[in-house]
Protein backbone atom coordinates (compact mmCIF):
# COMPACT_ATOMS: atom_id res chain seq x y z
CA UNK A 1 0.00 0.00 0.00
CA UNK A 2 2.89 2.54 0.47
CA UNK A 3 4.26 1.85 -2.23
CA UNK A 4 1.32 2.83 -3.87
CA UNK A 5 1.97 6.15 -5.62
CA UNK A 6 -2.19 6.80 -4.48
CA UNK A 7 -2.01 6.07 -1.37
CA UNK A 8 0.77 9.50 -1.19
CA UNK A 9 -1.71 11.19 -3.68
CA UNK A 10 -4.31 11.08 -1.36
CA UNK A 11 -2.79 10.81 2.57
CA UNK A 12 -1.76 14.48 2.82
CA UNK A 13 -5.91 15.89 2.12
CA UNK A 14 -6.41 13.15 4.69
CA UNK A 15 -3.95 14.18 7.27
CA UNK A 16 -5.34 17.98 6.44
CA UNK A 17 -8.84 17.16 6.43
CA UNK A 18 -8.27 14.72 9.84
CA UNK A 19 -7.19 17.89 11.67
CA UNK A 20 -9.67 20.74 10.95
CA UNK A 21 -12.46 18.40 10.71
CA UNK A 22 -12.33 14.57 11.85
CA UNK A 23 -10.70 15.68 14.88
CA UNK A 24 -12.96 18.24 15.73
CA UNK A 25 -15.26 16.83 15.47
CA UNK A 26 -14.52 13.81 17.92
CA UNK A 27 -13.26 17.08 20.17
CA UNK A 28 -17.06 18.02 20.46
CA UNK A 29 -18.28 14.87 21.42
CA UNK A 30 -15.90 14.84 24.47
CA UNK A 31 -16.52 18.73 24.97
CA UNK A 32 -20.49 17.71 24.80
CA UNK A 33 -19.65 15.29 27.82
CA UNK A 34 -17.75 17.92 30.30
CA UNK A 35 -18.76 20.77 32.54
CA UNK A 36 -16.95 23.39 30.77
CA UNK A 37 -17.80 27.54 31.26
CA UNK A 38 -14.80 29.54 30.28
CA UNK A 39 -15.84 32.00 33.09
CA UNK A 40 -15.67 28.87 35.78
CA UNK A 41 -12.67 27.18 36.95
CA UNK A 42 -11.88 24.02 35.81
CA UNK A 43 -13.58 21.46 33.15
CA UNK A 44 -14.14 17.96 34.74
CA UNK A 45 -16.81 15.05 32.81
CA UNK A 46 -20.23 15.84 33.69
CA UNK A 47 -21.43 12.69 31.77
CA UNK A 48 -25.15 13.49 29.58
CA UNK A 49 -25.96 16.30 32.10
CA UNK A 50 -25.12 19.37 29.27
CA UNK A 51 -28.06 16.94 27.05
CA UNK A 52 -30.71 17.19 29.90
CA UNK A 53 -29.92 20.69 30.37
CA UNK A 54 -30.53 21.37 26.87
CA UNK A 55 -33.44 19.81 25.96
CA UNK A 56 -34.80 21.03 28.97
CA UNK A 57 -34.77 24.44 28.49
CA UNK A 58 -36.82 27.06 26.67
CA UNK A 59 -34.56 28.28 24.68
CA UNK A 60 -33.46 24.96 23.07
CA UNK A 61 -37.55 24.17 22.37
CA UNK A 62 -37.93 27.79 20.99
CA UNK A 63 -35.02 27.49 19.02
CA UNK A 64 -36.24 24.14 17.42
CA UNK A 65 -39.22 25.52 16.33
CA UNK A 66 -37.51 28.29 14.88
CA UNK A 67 -35.38 26.63 12.75
CA UNK A 68 -38.19 24.01 11.54
CA UNK A 69 -40.13 26.86 10.26
CA UNK A 70 -37.11 28.50 8.70
CA UNK A 71 -36.53 25.59 7.03
CA UNK A 72 -39.49 24.10 5.90
CA UNK A 73 -40.69 27.44 4.33
CA UNK A 74 -37.65 28.58 2.89
CA UNK A 75 -37.31 25.19 1.63
CA UNK A 76 -40.88 24.65 0.18
CA UNK A 77 -40.19 28.20 -1.93
CA UNK A 78 -37.01 27.65 -2.93
CA UNK A 79 -37.89 24.16 -4.69
CA UNK A 80 -40.71 25.60 -6.16
CA UNK A 81 -39.16 28.99 -7.29
CA UNK A 82 -35.97 27.21 -8.71
CA UNK A 83 -38.08 24.26 -10.33
CA UNK A 84 -39.84 26.94 -12.58
CA UNK A 85 -36.55 29.63 -13.19
CA UNK A 86 -35.24 26.11 -14.36
CA UNK A 87 -38.14 24.99 -16.74
CA UNK A 88 -37.89 28.76 -18.26
CA UNK A 89 -34.02 28.41 -18.98
CA UNK A 90 -33.50 25.14 -19.58
CA UNK A 91 -34.10 25.47 -23.39
CA UNK A 92 -31.68 25.85 -25.90
CA UNK A 93 -32.23 29.18 -26.77
CA UNK A 94 -31.86 30.77 -23.64
CA UNK A 95 -28.69 32.98 -23.54
CA UNK A 96 -25.63 32.42 -21.25
CA UNK A 97 -26.09 35.93 -20.07
CA UNK A 98 -29.67 35.11 -17.88
CA UNK A 99 -28.29 32.30 -16.82
CA UNK A 100 -25.28 34.42 -15.09
CA UNK A 101 -27.94 37.31 -14.01
CA UNK A 102 -29.89 34.18 -12.60
CA UNK A 103 -26.88 32.86 -10.41
CA UNK A 104 -25.54 36.21 -9.17
CA UNK A 105 -26.96 36.26 -5.77
CA UNK A 106 -24.80 33.14 -5.07
CA UNK A 107 -21.58 34.81 -5.16
CA UNK A 108 -22.63 37.92 -2.91
CA UNK A 109 -21.32 37.38 0.20
CA UNK A 110 -24.59 36.50 2.62
CA UNK A 111 -23.28 39.21 4.70
CA UNK A 112 -24.21 41.91 2.39
CA UNK A 113 -26.87 39.85 1.24
CA UNK A 114 -28.47 40.42 4.53
CA UNK A 115 -27.90 44.39 4.94
CA UNK A 116 -29.06 45.12 1.91
CA UNK A 117 -32.74 42.88 2.89
CA UNK A 118 -32.27 44.93 6.20
CA UNK A 119 -32.19 47.90 4.07
CA UNK A 120 -34.78 47.62 1.54
CA UNK A 121 -37.40 45.92 4.12
CA UNK A 122 -36.69 48.84 6.48
CA UNK A 123 -40.02 50.41 7.96
CA UNK A 124 -38.52 54.01 7.55
CA UNK A 125 -36.14 54.43 5.31
CA UNK A 126 -36.45 51.15 3.06
CA UNK A 127 -36.88 50.71 -0.33
CA UNK A 128 -39.45 48.02 -0.36
CA UNK A 129 -40.62 48.35 3.40
CA UNK A 130 -41.66 52.03 4.07
CA UNK A 131 -42.18 52.95 0.02
CA UNK A 132 -43.30 50.19 -2.37
CA UNK A 133 -45.07 48.52 0.75
CA UNK A 134 -47.21 51.43 2.07
CA UNK A 135 -47.96 52.08 -1.74
CA UNK A 136 -50.32 48.82 -1.97
CA UNK A 137 -51.61 49.23 1.35
CA UNK A 138 -49.16 47.61 3.67
CA UNK A 139 -48.35 49.24 7.27
CA UNK A 140 -45.60 47.13 8.46
CA UNK A 141 -41.53 47.19 9.75
CA UNK A 142 -41.51 43.89 9.31
CA UNK A 143 -38.20 43.33 11.48
CA UNK A 144 -39.59 44.39 14.39
CA UNK A 145 -42.26 42.05 14.11
CA UNK A 146 -41.79 38.15 15.39
CA UNK A 147 -43.73 36.56 12.33
CA UNK A 148 -42.32 39.41 10.16
CA UNK A 149 -38.47 39.26 10.83
CA UNK A 150 -38.83 35.46 10.32
CA UNK A 151 -40.36 35.79 6.89
CA UNK A 152 -37.91 38.64 6.43
CA UNK A 153 -35.09 36.20 6.46
CA UNK A 154 -36.97 33.30 4.35
CA UNK A 155 -37.10 36.36 1.55
CA UNK A 156 -33.40 37.21 2.04
CA UNK A 157 -32.47 33.60 2.15
CA UNK A 158 -34.60 32.97 -0.47
CA UNK A 159 -33.37 35.50 -3.15
CA UNK A 160 -29.22 34.41 -2.10
CA UNK A 161 -29.78 30.68 -2.07
CA UNK A 162 -32.12 29.82 -5.00
CA UNK A 163 -29.94 30.08 -7.95
CA UNK A 164 -27.68 27.12 -6.40
CA UNK A 165 -30.83 25.13 -6.08
CA UNK A 166 -31.63 26.48 -9.96
CA UNK A 167 -28.33 24.93 -11.12
CA UNK A 168 -28.74 21.73 -9.91
CA UNK A 169 -32.48 21.89 -11.37
CA UNK A 170 -30.80 22.88 -14.94
CA UNK A 171 -28.05 20.38 -14.80
CA UNK A 172 -30.89 17.90 -14.42
CA UNK A 173 -33.03 19.70 -16.72
CA UNK A 174 -30.65 19.24 -19.51
CA UNK A 175 -29.75 15.94 -18.93
CA UNK A 176 -33.60 14.05 -20.04
CA UNK A 177 -33.60 13.08 -23.29
CA UNK A 178 -35.14 14.96 -25.72
CA UNK A 179 -36.43 11.46 -27.15
CA UNK A 180 -38.49 10.86 -24.58
CA UNK A 181 -40.87 13.53 -24.87
CA UNK A 182 -41.27 13.16 -28.79
CA UNK A 183 -41.88 9.63 -27.86
CA UNK A 184 -44.94 10.86 -25.49
CA UNK A 185 -45.89 13.98 -27.94
CA UNK A 186 -46.22 11.04 -30.12
CA UNK A 187 -48.93 9.39 -28.04
CA UNK A 188 -50.83 12.51 -28.44
CA UNK A 189 -49.87 13.77 -24.75
CA UNK A 190 -50.37 17.28 -23.03
CA UNK A 191 -48.13 19.54 -22.20
CA UNK A 192 -49.00 18.86 -18.09
CA UNK A 193 -48.40 15.08 -19.06
CA UNK A 194 -44.87 15.55 -20.32
CA UNK A 195 -44.38 17.06 -16.84
CA UNK A 196 -46.21 14.65 -14.87
CA UNK A 197 -44.93 11.64 -16.55
CA UNK A 198 -41.25 12.33 -17.42
CA UNK A 199 -40.16 15.62 -16.26
CA UNK A 200 -41.47 14.86 -12.44
CA UNK A 201 -40.27 11.60 -12.41
CA UNK A 202 -36.94 12.17 -13.80
CA UNK A 203 -36.23 14.89 -11.57
CA UNK A 204 -36.44 12.80 -8.22
CA UNK A 205 -32.90 12.80 -7.88
CA UNK A 206 -31.87 16.23 -7.94
CA UNK A 207 -34.60 17.36 -6.15
CA UNK A 208 -33.72 15.25 -3.34
CA UNK A 209 -30.33 15.77 -3.65
CA UNK A 210 -30.99 19.88 -4.10
CA UNK A 211 -33.18 19.23 -0.84
CA UNK A 212 -30.53 17.67 1.16
CA UNK A 213 -28.02 20.38 0.29
CA UNK A 214 -30.71 22.73 1.38
CA UNK A 215 -31.16 21.20 4.86
CA UNK A 216 -27.41 21.54 5.39
CA UNK A 217 -27.19 24.93 4.25
CA UNK A 218 -29.77 25.83 6.19
CA UNK A 219 -28.77 24.37 9.30
CA UNK A 220 -25.24 26.58 8.95
CA UNK A 221 -27.06 29.69 8.01
CA UNK A 222 -25.34 32.50 10.55
CA UNK A 223 -24.50 35.46 9.61
CA UNK A 224 -27.90 36.66 7.59
CA UNK A 225 -29.77 36.38 10.52
CA UNK A 226 -27.08 37.60 12.65
CA UNK A 227 -27.19 40.83 10.30
CA UNK A 228 -30.79 41.26 10.01
CA UNK A 229 -32.25 40.31 13.40
CA UNK A 230 -29.41 38.77 15.91
CA UNK A 231 -31.93 36.29 16.38
CA UNK A 232 -34.47 38.92 17.27
CA UNK A 233 -36.74 40.24 18.62
CA UNK A 234 -36.89 37.92 21.12
CA UNK A 235 -36.03 34.68 20.14
CA UNK A 236 -38.25 34.84 16.68
CA UNK A 237 -35.00 34.02 14.78
CA UNK A 238 -33.00 32.60 16.94
CA UNK A 239 -32.54 29.05 14.84
CA UNK A 240 -29.90 26.18 16.33
CA UNK A 241 -26.40 28.19 15.08
CA UNK A 242 -27.42 31.49 16.62
CA UNK A 243 -28.14 29.71 19.69
CA UNK A 244 -24.92 27.64 19.37
CA UNK A 245 -23.32 31.02 18.95
CA UNK A 246 -25.00 33.07 21.84
CA UNK A 247 -24.28 29.67 24.11
CA UNK A 248 -20.79 29.47 23.55
CA UNK A 249 -19.51 33.63 22.77
CA UNK A 250 -21.78 35.26 25.48
CA UNK A 251 -23.10 32.23 27.77
CA UNK A 252 -19.36 31.00 27.51
CA UNK A 253 -20.56 27.48 28.06
CA UNK A 254 -18.83 25.53 25.87
CA UNK A 255 -20.20 22.28 27.32
CA UNK A 256 -23.72 23.12 26.16
CA UNK A 257 -23.33 24.21 22.99
CA UNK A 258 -21.20 21.91 22.17
CA UNK A 259 -23.82 19.45 23.40
CA UNK A 260 -25.94 21.52 20.46
CA UNK A 261 -23.58 20.94 18.38
CA UNK A 262 -23.64 17.32 18.35
CA UNK A 263 -28.14 17.78 18.45
CA UNK A 264 -26.91 19.75 14.67
CA UNK A 265 -24.63 16.38 13.81
CA UNK A 266 -27.04 14.02 14.25
CA UNK A 267 -30.06 15.93 12.73
CA UNK A 268 -27.92 16.33 9.54
CA UNK A 269 -26.98 12.58 9.62
CA UNK A 270 -30.73 11.65 9.76
CA UNK A 271 -31.70 13.77 7.15
CA UNK A 272 -29.15 12.33 4.99
CA UNK A 273 -29.05 9.01 5.68
CA UNK A 274 -32.85 9.55 4.68
CA UNK A 275 -32.51 11.04 1.19
CA UNK A 276 -29.48 8.44 0.48
CA UNK A 277 -31.93 5.00 1.35
CA UNK A 278 -34.70 6.68 -1.26
CA UNK A 279 -32.91 8.26 -3.77
CA UNK A 280 -29.24 7.45 -3.73
CA UNK A 281 -28.53 4.14 -3.69
CA UNK A 282 -25.35 2.89 -5.64
CA UNK A 283 -23.85 6.17 -5.73
CA UNK B 1 -50.94 23.60 -37.11
CA UNK B 2 -52.72 26.59 -35.80
CA UNK B 3 -53.12 24.88 -32.37
CA UNK B 4 -49.33 24.43 -32.37
CA UNK B 5 -48.61 27.68 -32.45
CA UNK B 6 -51.07 29.10 -30.21
CA UNK B 7 -49.17 27.03 -27.58
CA UNK B 8 -46.01 27.77 -27.94
CA UNK B 9 -47.11 31.59 -28.11
CA UNK B 10 -48.57 31.72 -24.78
CA UNK B 11 -46.04 29.06 -23.63
CA UNK B 12 -43.30 31.77 -24.10
CA UNK B 13 -45.55 34.72 -22.97
CA UNK B 14 -45.44 32.59 -19.61
CA UNK B 15 -42.06 32.20 -19.74
CA UNK B 16 -40.86 35.51 -20.15
CA UNK B 17 -43.51 36.78 -17.96
CA UNK B 18 -41.71 34.72 -15.25
CA UNK B 19 -37.90 35.94 -16.29
CA UNK B 20 -39.21 39.24 -16.48
CA UNK B 21 -40.17 38.80 -13.01
CA UNK B 22 -37.23 36.71 -11.43
CA UNK B 23 -35.14 39.15 -12.95
CA UNK B 24 -36.21 42.39 -11.30
CA UNK B 25 -36.10 40.10 -8.01
CA UNK B 26 -32.80 39.28 -8.51
CA UNK B 27 -31.14 42.58 -9.89
CA UNK B 28 -33.42 45.08 -7.26
CA UNK B 29 -31.28 44.81 -3.90
CA UNK B 30 -28.24 45.04 -6.18
CA UNK B 31 -28.69 47.61 -8.30
CA UNK B 32 -30.44 49.63 -5.23
CA UNK B 33 -27.32 48.78 -3.33
CA UNK B 34 -25.31 50.01 -6.11
CA UNK B 35 -27.21 53.13 -5.94
CA UNK B 36 -27.25 53.52 -2.30
CA UNK B 37 -23.38 53.60 -2.36
CA UNK B 38 -23.17 57.40 -4.79
CA UNK B 39 -25.72 58.91 -3.02
CA UNK B 40 -24.91 61.58 0.03
CA UNK B 41 -26.20 60.15 3.39
CA UNK B 42 -29.36 62.00 3.51
CA UNK B 43 -30.28 61.31 0.29
CA UNK B 44 -29.88 56.98 0.82
CA UNK B 45 -32.97 57.55 3.75
CA UNK B 46 -35.16 59.83 1.83
CA UNK B 47 -38.46 58.51 1.28
CA UNK B 48 -39.85 58.91 -1.33
CA UNK B 49 -36.45 57.62 -3.34
CA UNK B 50 -35.01 59.77 -5.16
CA UNK B 51 -34.58 58.59 -8.57
CA UNK B 52 -32.68 61.33 -10.31
CA UNK B 53 -29.91 62.83 -8.24
CA UNK B 54 -26.29 64.18 -8.50
CA UNK B 55 -23.64 60.73 -7.83
CA UNK B 56 -21.78 61.25 -4.70
CA UNK B 57 -18.94 59.04 -4.29
CA UNK B 58 -17.63 60.09 -0.76
CA UNK B 59 -18.65 57.08 0.60
CA UNK B 60 -15.77 55.30 -1.29
CA UNK B 61 -12.94 57.74 -0.11
CA UNK B 62 -14.84 56.62 3.03
CA UNK B 63 -13.26 53.14 2.92
CA UNK B 64 -10.28 54.31 2.20
CA UNK B 65 -10.20 56.46 5.65
CA UNK B 66 -12.06 54.41 7.54
CA UNK B 67 -9.18 51.04 8.10
CA UNK B 68 -11.23 48.95 5.64
CA UNK B 69 -7.97 48.65 3.48
CA UNK B 70 -6.56 46.01 6.29
CA UNK B 71 -9.89 44.09 5.82
CA UNK B 72 -9.78 43.81 2.22
CA UNK B 73 -5.62 42.55 2.23
CA UNK B 74 -6.80 39.89 5.30
CA UNK B 75 -9.49 38.68 2.91
CA UNK B 76 -7.28 38.92 0.00
CA UNK B 77 -4.49 36.55 1.95
CA UNK B 78 -7.11 34.22 2.92
CA UNK B 79 -8.93 33.03 -0.18
CA UNK B 80 -5.72 33.45 -2.31
CA UNK B 81 -3.52 30.83 0.19
CA UNK B 82 -6.66 28.80 0.60
CA UNK B 83 -6.72 28.76 -2.90
CA UNK B 84 -3.65 27.22 -2.90
CA UNK B 85 -3.43 24.88 -0.31
CA UNK B 86 -6.84 23.73 -1.94
CA UNK B 87 -5.56 22.87 -5.42
CA UNK B 88 -1.96 21.54 -4.18
CA UNK B 89 -3.70 18.57 -2.22
CA UNK B 90 -7.01 18.30 -3.66
CA UNK B 91 -5.71 18.23 -7.03
CA UNK B 92 -3.38 15.00 -6.37
CA UNK B 93 -5.83 13.02 -4.06
CA UNK B 94 -8.59 13.53 -6.54
CA UNK B 95 -6.82 12.26 -9.48
CA UNK B 96 -5.90 9.31 -7.21
CA UNK B 97 -9.40 8.88 -6.18
CA UNK B 98 -10.51 8.31 -10.01
CA UNK B 99 -7.64 5.88 -10.64
CA UNK B 100 -9.00 3.93 -7.68
CA UNK B 101 -11.34 0.99 -7.41
CA UNK B 102 -13.44 -0.73 -4.57
CA UNK B 103 -13.72 -0.82 -0.56
CA UNK B 104 -10.87 1.74 0.05
CA UNK B 105 -12.20 3.99 -3.11
CA UNK B 106 -15.99 4.06 -1.37
CA UNK B 107 -15.22 5.23 2.14
CA UNK B 108 -12.43 7.67 1.26
CA UNK B 109 -15.75 9.17 -1.03
CA UNK B 110 -18.01 8.62 1.75
CA UNK B 111 -15.84 9.95 4.22
CA UNK B 112 -15.19 12.83 1.83
CA UNK B 113 -18.60 13.59 1.33
CA UNK B 114 -19.76 13.32 5.16
CA UNK B 115 -17.06 16.14 5.86
CA UNK B 116 -18.97 18.15 3.02
CA UNK B 117 -22.31 17.93 5.13
CA UNK B 118 -21.41 17.99 8.75
CA UNK B 119 -22.67 21.01 10.21
CA UNK B 120 -19.95 24.08 10.24
CA UNK B 121 -21.09 24.66 13.71
CA UNK B 122 -20.30 21.79 15.21
CA UNK B 123 -16.63 22.41 13.82
CA UNK B 124 -16.09 25.75 14.48
CA UNK B 125 -16.13 25.27 18.62
CA UNK B 126 -13.44 22.72 18.52
CA UNK B 127 -11.53 24.60 16.05
CA UNK B 128 -11.56 27.43 18.41
CA UNK B 129 -9.98 25.81 21.11
CA UNK B 130 -7.40 24.42 19.01
CA UNK B 131 -6.26 27.37 17.09
CA UNK B 132 -6.68 28.96 20.55
CA UNK B 133 -4.27 26.54 22.99
CA UNK B 134 -1.80 26.95 19.92
CA UNK B 135 -1.63 30.43 20.00
CA UNK B 136 -3.02 31.20 16.18
CA UNK B 137 -6.20 32.76 16.73
CA UNK B 138 -6.56 35.95 14.71
CA UNK B 139 -4.10 35.06 12.09
CA UNK B 140 -4.91 34.81 8.60
CA UNK B 141 -3.45 31.13 8.85
CA UNK B 142 -5.87 29.82 11.37
CA UNK B 143 -8.66 31.38 8.45
CA UNK B 144 -7.35 29.80 5.69
CA UNK B 145 -6.96 26.49 7.48
CA UNK B 146 -10.32 26.25 8.32
CA UNK B 147 -11.92 27.15 5.18
CA UNK B 148 -10.21 23.97 4.25
CA UNK B 149 -13.35 21.92 6.00
CA UNK B 150 -15.63 23.90 3.02
CA UNK B 151 -12.96 24.11 0.10
CA UNK B 152 -10.95 21.14 -0.41
CA UNK B 153 -14.05 18.56 -0.27
CA UNK B 154 -16.03 20.87 -2.98
CA UNK B 155 -13.08 21.05 -4.62
CA UNK B 156 -12.40 17.56 -4.66
CA UNK B 157 -16.15 16.70 -5.22
CA UNK B 158 -16.19 19.28 -8.45
CA UNK B 159 -12.65 17.28 -9.88
CA UNK B 160 -13.36 13.62 -9.36
CA UNK B 161 -16.29 14.41 -11.89
CA UNK B 162 -14.18 15.81 -14.20
CA UNK B 163 -11.22 13.38 -14.11
CA UNK B 164 -13.48 10.43 -14.81
CA UNK B 165 -13.98 12.16 -17.92
CA UNK B 166 -10.24 12.12 -18.80
CA UNK B 167 -9.62 8.45 -20.20
CA UNK B 168 -7.30 5.94 -18.35
CA UNK B 169 -5.57 5.36 -21.75
CA UNK B 170 -3.38 8.71 -21.78
CA UNK B 171 -2.20 7.13 -18.03
CA UNK B 172 -1.15 3.67 -19.60
CA UNK B 173 0.50 5.53 -22.59
CA UNK B 174 2.10 8.30 -20.47
CA UNK B 175 3.38 5.00 -18.20
CA UNK B 176 4.84 2.88 -21.18
CA UNK B 177 6.61 6.20 -21.85
CA UNK B 178 8.49 5.96 -18.60
CA UNK B 179 6.66 8.48 -16.80
CA UNK B 180 5.82 8.31 -12.87
CA UNK B 181 2.68 9.19 -11.57
CA UNK B 182 3.78 12.23 -10.47
CA UNK B 183 4.84 13.22 -13.90
CA UNK B 184 1.78 11.84 -15.37
CA UNK B 185 -0.70 14.19 -13.23
CA UNK B 186 1.69 17.20 -13.86
CA UNK B 187 2.69 16.63 -17.28
CA UNK B 188 -0.77 15.24 -18.46
CA UNK B 189 -3.61 15.56 -16.62
CA UNK B 190 -2.83 18.80 -15.64
CA UNK B 191 -2.66 20.54 -18.77
CA UNK B 192 -6.02 18.90 -20.07
CA UNK B 193 -7.65 20.30 -16.81
CA UNK B 194 -6.65 23.69 -17.24
CA UNK B 195 -10.22 25.45 -17.69
CA UNK B 196 -11.37 23.18 -15.22
CA UNK B 197 -9.06 23.69 -12.41
CA UNK B 198 -9.02 27.37 -12.99
CA UNK B 199 -13.14 27.37 -12.56
CA UNK B 200 -12.68 25.40 -9.67
CA UNK B 201 -9.64 28.23 -8.27
CA UNK B 202 -12.50 30.50 -8.91
CA UNK B 203 -15.35 29.33 -7.20
CA UNK B 204 -13.08 28.17 -3.66
CA UNK B 205 -11.71 31.78 -4.09
CA UNK B 206 -15.52 32.80 -3.82
CA UNK B 207 -16.35 30.62 -0.76
CA UNK B 208 -13.75 31.58 0.94
CA UNK B 209 -13.66 35.61 0.28
CA UNK B 210 -17.34 35.48 0.89
CA UNK B 211 -16.96 33.10 4.43
CA UNK B 212 -18.33 34.36 7.32
CA UNK B 213 -18.79 32.24 10.28
CA UNK B 214 -15.43 30.57 10.92
CA UNK B 215 -13.63 33.70 10.32
CA UNK B 216 -15.92 35.87 12.90
CA UNK B 217 -15.02 33.72 15.96
CA UNK B 218 -11.35 32.73 14.56
CA UNK B 219 -10.78 36.50 14.28
CA UNK B 220 -10.59 39.34 16.27
CA UNK B 221 -8.98 42.62 15.43
CA UNK B 222 -6.02 41.64 13.21
CA UNK B 223 -6.99 39.37 10.92
CA UNK B 224 -10.52 40.40 10.27
CA UNK B 225 -12.06 39.70 6.57
CA UNK B 226 -14.27 41.73 4.61
CA UNK B 227 -17.32 40.13 5.76
CA UNK B 228 -16.62 40.30 9.27
CA UNK B 229 -15.80 43.75 8.87
CA UNK B 230 -19.12 44.89 7.24
CA UNK B 231 -21.20 42.79 10.00
CA UNK B 232 -19.29 44.87 12.50
CA UNK B 233 -20.67 48.50 10.81
CA UNK B 234 -23.59 46.72 12.22
CA UNK B 235 -23.20 47.48 15.81
CA UNK B 236 -21.82 51.10 15.06
CA UNK B 237 -25.47 52.07 14.84
CA UNK B 238 -24.45 55.43 12.93
CA UNK B 239 -26.70 54.14 9.75
CA UNK B 240 -23.82 55.47 7.24
CA UNK B 241 -25.53 53.59 4.71
CA UNK B 242 -24.17 54.52 1.68
CA UNK B 243 -20.45 53.83 3.49
CA UNK B 244 -21.89 50.08 4.36
CA UNK B 245 -23.15 50.13 0.86
CA UNK B 246 -19.37 51.10 -0.63
CA UNK B 247 -18.01 48.82 1.67
CA UNK B 248 -20.89 46.14 0.21
CA UNK B 249 -20.33 46.77 -3.15
CA UNK B 250 -16.35 46.65 -3.36
CA UNK B 251 -16.50 43.47 -1.83
CA UNK B 252 -18.45 41.38 -4.46
CA UNK B 253 -16.44 42.92 -6.65
CA UNK B 254 -13.90 39.85 -7.20
CA UNK B 255 -16.82 37.74 -7.37
CA UNK B 256 -18.48 39.71 -10.34
CA UNK B 257 -15.41 39.70 -12.12
CA UNK B 258 -14.88 36.54 -11.93
CA UNK B 259 -18.15 35.10 -12.52
CA UNK B 260 -18.05 37.22 -15.66
CA UNK B 261 -15.30 35.45 -16.45
CA UNK B 262 -15.99 31.95 -15.78
CA UNK B 263 -20.33 31.65 -15.78
CA UNK B 264 -20.33 29.14 -18.59
CA UNK B 265 -17.46 26.65 -15.87
CA UNK B 266 -19.37 27.64 -12.81
CA UNK B 267 -22.73 26.54 -14.28
CA UNK B 268 -21.40 23.57 -15.26
CA UNK B 269 -19.42 22.70 -12.18
CA UNK B 270 -21.19 23.74 -9.51
CA UNK B 271 -23.96 21.90 -10.87
CA UNK B 272 -22.70 18.57 -12.27
CA UNK B 273 -20.61 18.57 -9.48
CA UNK B 274 -24.40 18.28 -7.37
CA UNK B 275 -25.77 15.99 -9.27
CA UNK B 276 -23.23 13.59 -9.83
Amino acid sequence: MVKDWRFWFVIPTVLALGTVVAFPTGFLLWMSTAHWVVTEPGVYFNGAQNFQTLFASSAFLSATGVTLAYLTLSTAIMVVLAFAFALALAGPHSSGLLRALMITPLVIPPVVVGFTWRFLLNGEIGFIGAYLLPAIGIEANLLAEPLGALFSIVIADVWSRTPFMFLIFLAALQSIPRDYYEAIRLDGAKRFHEFFLITLPMMKGAISVAILFRVIDALNTFELIYVMTKGGPGRSTQTYSLLGWKTAFQGFDFGAAAALGVVMIVVTTIVALAVFRRFMRGV
Amino acid sequence: MARKLGRTLSDDLGRWTLITLALIFVLLPIVWLAIASVKTRNAALAIPPEFIFTPDFSAYARIMSGGFLGAFQNSLIIALSNVVLTLVLGVPAAFALTRMHGKVQENLSFWLLSIRMAPLFAVILPLYVLFKSIGLLDTPIAVSLAHLTLTLPLAIWMLVTYFRSIPVDLDHAARLDGANALQILWLVIIPIARPMLASVAIIVFIFSWNEFLLAFILTSRNAQTVPVAVASLAGTMSFDWPLIAAVSVASMLPALIFVGFAQRHIVSGLGSGAVK
